[in-house]
């Protein structure tokens, strides 16, 4: 591997993270199971106070199958909190609800929202549109049953990474096209954005831990199919960097990683974002890598996952816990 | 004053526009203009109610030796009364788009800091453009440097945690001196902050060329400021040297941690985004923040939850470069 100045309290972790490229639909196969190893490894949130959690399947796209949310919710004392739709990673081919369950859990109980985490279809067995439509279902049944859910509907986030990110963004841009659910607030973590894969960071980082350029072709044959990846045929609601107008969006947090193939795109995102005059914040850490935040131990991780319940907290407008 | 800027077209946090009307109308477009900026500073330093450190501090001013040939340069230095033996330090530049400011705008940000952190702060009072363009400012900033870390023990300062920072025209002085110094072999430094800087003459950054009347700075103060900076007619030219825009420099490997802050609606947004993805793409350890609807500046208003974020933020850089 090429020398990255990768900060010195994760690199002792670089041996057990998963390193190995996605090429081929028989590496996915044989990736999917690994993550579900290395999350059963990963330690499980203890939540401060019982938290409500739910499996519901809603109605997914006409004509497309229900989906599968997990609905997260803590005690309701205060009458309405803030609900989150949160929509997991794994590059558009791999993960799924039981993936985020710590972190929604965190969620719910630090801050005191409902979380609805979507079980969206997988690439490539469901190309787009079928996973964003799925995580838009997700947004449209939410909102819709804000009364029940104990949601305030007019503080309503949507927050994702990595792929997740890619699909939070494409999330709120239907929203907004379609006249659909008012969002507060987005918090786009390593987003996937780009499908032409042409930044700097893209094209060089080929070899750098967890995600480089040969996951992202994987991944973008994947889920635009075969072929399509870089023409310009492309939605922006599958690559949200294809968006030309990014205005009237709501408030955004872009996180990136310095050693992410992702990097350039989510800073260029933001950057648009912020031309665009929405409120956007943006945050880079040195030293990290995609999905070095699973080194929880790392004093960089742990000052990411404060930075981002502070985000979620800003931009859900919770003004007191 | 009639409403110098208009607001509507800019997403600007709503804890900030109330303070808008109390912010000086910064508009330098030539000589007379910035006489007349250059004396506002001064009102309102006078107007600002001054910090009350809770330790004693010490503050004293030194004369040390200038560039070959140039004057010499006043720095000022503080430290805690309270404090024995090496202490970590911040080589600090002021900012004031090359044209104005000096070590009075240095005691604002330093004695907090220093009162807060423990730290020494080492304030150059480099010489202003265009009275004196490149490369006589950097070039003092760099002398002043170089005079820091040769009397580190004297100050009682560690020189294994020298760090180097500044605001806008002040963080592209940083990185101008930063650069200086791993070309020239100089001093280490352990880490650079980059506030919201002032690093490119080219101006050809979507939000440079579109900031044409957001408040503090825009467009038309940024073509005076490298104008005075770099003389007239050399701005966007071949030869404008990276150590004066520092957004020039062909290769940013070797540099020391970075931190590099951007604020929303500033012209300079752009400059910094890319200086910092580059920085990380160079392999420098580089963190990168831009506040949500804030502007060149609007850290003047203390009391929006923004600036007290970006100040915590701020304080915990510093903590963290400087192993505290």
């Amino acid at each position: 591997m090429t020398e990255y100045a990768i900060d010195p309290e994760i690199v002792p972790w670089l041996e057990v993270l998963p390193s190995h490229p996605l090429r081929t639909y028989e590496d996915l196969l044989a990736a999917r199971p690994r993550i579900s190893e290395i999350r059963a490894r990963m330690p499980v949130y203890e939540p401060s106070q019982p938290i409500d959690v739910r499996d519901e399947l809603i109605p997914g796209a006409a004509g497309e199958p229900d989906v599968r949310v997990r609905i997260y919710a803590p005690p309701n004392t205060r009458g309405t909190r803030p609900g989150l739709v949160y929509i997991h990673g794994g590059g558009f081919v791999a993960g799924d609800v039981d993936m985020s369950d710590s972190a929604c859990l965190k969620y719910a109980d630090v801050l005191g929202i409902v979380v609805l985490s979507v079980d969206y279809r997988l690439a490539p067995e469901t190309p787009f549109p079928g996973p964003v439509e799925d995580c838009y279902a997700a947004l449209v049944w939410t909102a819709a049953k804000a009364t029940e859910l104990g949601i305030d509907p007019v503080r309503i986030g949507v927050a994702g990474g990595s792929a997740g990110g890619g699909l939070a963004a494409g999330t709120v841009l239907l929203a907004r096209d379609r006249g659909g659910p008012a969002v507060v607030f987005q918090h786009l973590g390593v987003p996937e954005l780009d499908d032409r894969l042409e930044t700097e960071s893209m094209r060089t980082y080929v070899d750098t831990p967890m995600w480089s350029r040969p996951s992202a072709v994987f991944s973008w044959d994947s889920y635009l199919g075969e072929g399509k990846r870089g023409t310009a045929g492309v939605s922006p609601y599958a690559a949200p960097a294809r968006a030309a107008d990014l205005s009237g969006l709501p408030s955004t947090v872009v996180m990136v990683c310095q050693f992410d193939p992702l990097r350039d795109e989510g800073i260029e995102y933001a950057r648009r974002l912020s031309q665009a005059n929405v409120p956007t914040e943006l945050r880079g850490y040195p030293g990290t890598f995609h999905g070095s935040g699973m080194v929880t131990d790392a004093s960089v991780s742990k000052r990411m996952a404060v930075d981002e319940l502070e985000d979620l907290r800003r931009g859900l407008r919770i003004t007191s816990i | 004053m009639a409403e110098p800027w208009d607001m509507s077209k800019y997403a600007i946090d709503p804890e900030l526009l109330p303070w808008l009307d109390m912010l000086p109308l910064f508009e330098v477009r030539d000589a007379t203009s910035l006489a007349e900026v250059r004396a506002g500073l001064d009102q309102m330093r006078d107007k600002v109610t001054p910090y009350e450190p809770t330790h004693p501090i010490d503050i004293r001013d030194e004369v040390v030796p200038g560039p070959a040939g140039a004057p010499d340069v006043a720095v000022r230095i503080y430290r805690r009364a309270d404090r024995e033996g090496p202490q970590p330090a911040l080589f600090y530049i002021h900012g004031g788009g090359f044209i104005m400011g000096g070590l009075e705008m240095a005691d604002l940000y330093a004695i907090p800091i220093v009162d807060k952190l423990g730290i020494v702060v080492v304030a150059v009072d480099y010489r202003l453009a265009p009275e004196t363009p490149f490369p006589g400012p950097v070039e003092d900033c760099y002398a002043a440097l170089l005079w820091t870390a040769a009397k580190a023990s004297e100050l009682g300062i560690d020189p294994a945690r020298l760090a180097i920072g500044g605001e806008s025209a002040g963080g592209g002085l940083t990185a101008g001196t930063t650069l200086l110094a791993r070309d020239r072999g100089g001093p280490a430094l352990c880490y650079q902050y980059l506030w919201i800087p002032e690093l490119d003459d080219r101006l050809a950054t979507e939000c440079m060329r579109e900031y044409v009347d957001t408040p503090m700075w825009n467009y038309p103060n940024a073509v005076f400021s490298w104008d005075s900076y770099l003389g007239e007619g050399k701005r966007g030219t071949e030869d404008v040297s990276p150590y004066a825009a520092p957004a020039r420099a062909a290769d940013l490997a070797g540099l020391p941690p970075t931190v590099v802050t951007v604020c929303q609606f500033d012209p300079l947004r752009d400059e910094g985004l890319e200086y910092a993805r580059r920085l990380s793409q160079a392999n420098v350890p580089t963190e990168l923040r831009g506040y949500a609807g804030s502007f060149h500046g609007s850290t003047l208003i203390g009391d929006a939850a923004v600036t007290q974020r970006a100040a915590a933020d701020q304080l915990a850089d510093l903590s963290r470069g400087l192993g505290i």
